[in-house]
Order: C-alpha cells, then structure tokens, then sequence
C-alpha cells in the first residue's frame, strides 16, 4: 500500500463517518473511496483504526476488572459457612474469563482491522454474548453455592 | 504526538487524543490491579505494577503514521500482559494466602 491510497481513504471518509468514533466504527463500503474505486486492502482512515484499538482497550479494562473481580471474590470473602469451595468456584471462572475476553478481543481487532482494510462490513463481536452468559452462569452458580451454605 | 508529516493527518487530533486517554486508562487499571494484589501477594502485585509504566509508554506512541505491524504488536503485548495477569491471579487463588487465611 502506498502513502497515496492512506490519503485517498483518509479524505473520502472525512464527513461520511463522523460519530462512530468512541464504538465500533462503520464500515467504510465502497462510499469511502470515491476517488479510486479501489476493493483491494488498503490502509483504513486512521481513525477507524484508532477507534478500533479503543474498543480493544475498553475491552482489556473489563477484562481486568473481572480478573479483580475473581480474585477480590477468593482472596477478600470471608468462606461460605459449610461450601469450603465456593469462593474459588464463583471467582477462578471470573479470572479465566478475563483472560479469554483479552484473547478474544485481540483477536477481533485483527479481525475488524482486516474489515476495515477490504472495505467489507464490520464482523458482529462475540464478545457482548460471552460477557453476559459467563457473568448469568456465575450469578446462578453463587445463588446455588448460598443455598447450599444456607442448607448446612 | 509527534508533527505527521501530512498536515491533513493532524484533523484526527481528538481520535489520536482520546486513543492516548484510552492507553492511560489502560495503564491506571493494570496499576490499580497491581496495587490490589499487593496487599495479598506482594510478588505478583510487584509484577503487575511493573507492567504499568510499559502500558502507560506504549500508549505515547499513539501515531496516525504508525505501521500497522507495529500496532498490531502493540496490542498483543496488551493481551499477552492482562492473559498473564489472569495466570497470576489463578496462582494466587489456588497457592496464595487467600486459601490458608481463613483457615
């Protein structure tokens, strides 16, 4: 790719996108390159490529937070009267979610990274869907581990 | 931010600005997990806190003319430093003092 294709998508882009800069961004489709006409890869406007980075990042933050999270839960809780494993068994899920939401978010941006270059339409993020079943499956997992405390 | 050589490129100014925000923000979470497990695990802590200033650094370099192979490695050492937090943290869950203190 040369310094004149960076250009060319940079300036077609300029007000078609404006918005989208703190989520995902649009895709830029075949609008955002009027002057070349070009489908091959190419460089993104640049801050496409900045917007994507910061949805990675937020996603790595969350992906801390839930490493605290697990860890605050195993080291912080005082046991579960009778349910000696219940601390690590709600907070060591949390702590290897986080690491997979850090994977898997390095991965999309590549991914939305190699959209963005072909101009095609922006791949939909597992991430929302892996984030919401994990933390339902640990809030049905502390409500059993307090019935079972409460039981004994 | 370094001047870009194309005077055009400067129009993304606030993205740039708000991408650099996003590091540091980054970097002042991986400081916050450091100082939490300090607490527990002092050795680990030390090792996230370590971590930090290399975020907050990487997140200087915040170029509209970086290349794209440097980016790309820029957010793998992001991923591979909160993975490696998460490793600790497993360590810490299972050998740590948070199983023998309440005991």
């Amino acid at each position: 790719m040369g310094a004149r294709g960076h250009q060319a998508a940079w300036g077609g882009a300029t007000t078609s996108h404006r918005g989208h800069d703190d989520g995902k961004p649009a895709a830029p489709g075949p609008a955002a390159d009027p002057g070349t006409g070009e489908q091959a890869e190419d460089e993104p406007d640049v801050r496409f490529t900045l917007a994507n980075e910061r949805t990675f990042l937020a996603w790595n933050r969350t992906a801390l937070a839930l490493v605290v999270a697990g860890l605050g839960i195993v080291q912080l809780l005082p046991p579960f009267p009778g349910v000696p494993w219940g601390r690590h068994v709600l907070g060591v899920p949390l702590i290897v979610l986080g690491a997979a939401v850090s994977v898997t978010a390095y991965r999309e941006w590549r991914r939305n990274q190699t959209a963005l270059r072909r101009s095609e339409p922006m791949p939909q993020s597992v991430l929302p869907r892996i984030l919401v079943l994990t933390i339902t499956g640990v809030a049905a997992l502390s409500a059993v581990v307090l019935l079972v405390s409460a039981v004994r | 931010m370094a001047l870009p050589e194309d005077p055009e490129d400067l129009a993304p100014g606030t993205a740039a600005e708000r991408t650099r925000l996003a590091w540091e923000r980054t970097a002042i979470a991986f400081g916050a997990v450091g100082l939490a497990m300090l607490r527990g695990e002092p050795v680990a802590g030390l090792l996230v806190l370590v971590v930090t200033p290399l975020i907050w650094a990487l997140g200087r370099y915040v170029s509209s003319t970086a290349p794209p192979q440097a980016r790309s490695r820029r957010l793998l050492l992001v991923t591979v430093a909160v993975t490696g937090v998460a490793a600790l943290a497993v360590v810490a869950a299972f050998i740590g003092h948070g199983l023998t203190r309440f005991r």
